[in-house]
């Protein structure tokens, strides 16, 4: 206990300095209680702390953001896991990066509150705005793809990275429409952000397959354009078909399709870490333990069950 | 606005995945809600998700505590609110202070609820279902 108060207590002091300075300082090796995502992860929620708790060969986790108080303490569950020298990674869904008002301060300092609570390598949000004009989308919605956008969201990155203590991993989101106006395609938009912003890349293969299939074009030629090389983890998750879409649920078995576009991503180039994100309808212990030896076989990465 | 306040779909916009999109939305906020009231939820069973997203379409979300809250109470006045919404109903009233406007607040003073025949009392923040509803 004393040991992690230390270390971040270490890691707070180097990130004001950070602020101070304006730039990096020298880090020490990373202690092996902090390491970046690696293999097979899963979302850790509530509900299925006990099944996360059992996973033998369990590296790393991601928990909501906004699930957590910065001050802690930490769900027990989750204590337990970072005591085991398990990574954990917030991941924000309400920072509303894509909005078109700067990004809430008091939000910003929330995530980097939680991140150095658990120790976090890095953080990741959406590319995405949940609320306007006052009203709360309670859902992450598209930005239109145009150079407007790009410099909003850009400015909202920047002023988040200015604040947090660890890199940030940004997400494109699935959508089931887009805008009239867009005048980029979502390679295009998403690089320019990646590349004004130096963020790294949060890539859900379920959210390409919904969008190519929602939307229309190709995932093997967005994955084709994407750069990979950025990629800190990839998100893969469960969806159903129903009223002529695909639904990317979280509530569902993930289906052969996503898992397909899995291999062909690690194909191209292998990301670190791959997570399984699981919302609600539970499945039994060992259909969910499936899951991850699916997704353990289909990118090469060890079992974790 | 078109997706949750029930405005018309704007212009420029295809209709269809809008539209799906506004359902998704409703039937995402519905199991939300749930889990901040699963005995609402479990005492109307299979009509749930249509109770709640008829209630809920048009209506910005206040998040699921309010939501629910209000879903609950306006059951009760048209006589619809089942035994089990009931008693997580009076639970709630007694527990925290809501005004349909803003954030609940916890309650510091003792309070007695009686919903559809439940009765539930607080004293120094102990919450007891004195009487199970009506069945």
């Amino acid at each position: 206990m004393q040991l992690r108060q230390f270390v971040r207590g270490r890691r707070m002091r180097r990130w004001r300095m950070r602020r101070i300075t304006g730039r990096a300082l020298p880090t020490a090796a990373p202690s092996a209680s902090s390491t970046s995502p690696y293999g097979v992860g899963i979302g850790w929620r509530p509900e299925i702390a006990g099944f996360v708790a059992d996973l033998p060969g369990l590296r790393f986790v991601e928990v909501v953001a906004e699930a957590v108080a910065p001050a802690g303490p930490l769900p027990k569950g989750l204590a337990e896991l970072r005591g085991r020298g398990v990574t954990v990674v917030p991941h924000g869904v309400r920072l509303s990066l894509g909005g078109a008002e700067p990004v809430d301060p008091a939000r910003v300092a929330h995530l980097a509150g939680v991140a150095a609570l658990v120790d976090a390598p890095l953080v990741s949000e959406h590319i995405a705005f949940v609320r306007a004009g006052g009203l709360e989308a309670g859902h992450l919605l598209p930005l239109p793809r145009t150079r407007e956008a790009v410099a909003a969201v850009v400015a909202n990155v920047r002023r988040a990275q200015a604040e947090l203590p660890v890199p940030l991993a940004l997400e494109p989101i699935a959508a089931l429409f887009g805008w009239p106006d867009d005048e980029l395609d979502e390679a295009a938009f998403l690089t320019e952000i990646l590349d004004a912003t130096g963020a790294l890349l949060l890539l859900d293969i379920a959210n390409v397959h919904a969008n190519a299939r929602n939307r229309g074009g190709d995932p093997h030629t967005l994955l084709d354009r994407l750069p990979l090389e950025r990629i800190a983890y990839v998100h893969v998750a469960g969806g159903a078909e129903q009223g002529g879409f695909y639904h990317d649920t979280h509530t569902d078995p993930v289906p052969t399709e996503v898992l397909d576009l899995v291999r062909e991503l690690c194909a191209r180039r292998r990301p670190p870490a791959l997570l399984l994100e699981r919302d609600g309808h539970y499945p039994p212990a060992v259909e969910l333990r499936g899951e991850l030896d699916a997704l353990a076989a289909a990118s090469g990465y060890p079992v974790i069950t | 606005m078109a997706l949750v306040a029930g405005g018309p779909v704007p212009p420029g916009f295809a209709t269809a995945p809008v539209e799906a999109a506004r359902r998704a939305l409703l039937s995402k906020r519905a199991g939300e809600v749930a889990r901040h009231w699963p005995l609402l939820a479990a005492g109307l069973g299979a009509a749930w998700p249509a109770t709640f997203t008829e209630w809920a379409a048009g209506r910005p979300g206040n998040g699921s505590l309010r939501d629910g809250w209000d879903l609950a109470r306006e059951l009760r006045n048209h006589g619809a609110l089942p035994p089990l919404g009931a008693e997580e109903l009076a639970t709630r009233e007694v527990t925290l202070r809501y005004d349909g406007r803003s954030r609940p607040r916890p309650r510091r003073l003792p309070a007695v609820a009686r919903t559809g025949g439940a009765v539930a009392v607080q004293l120094a923040g102990r919450v007891r279902l004195l009487r199970p509803a009506t069945r």
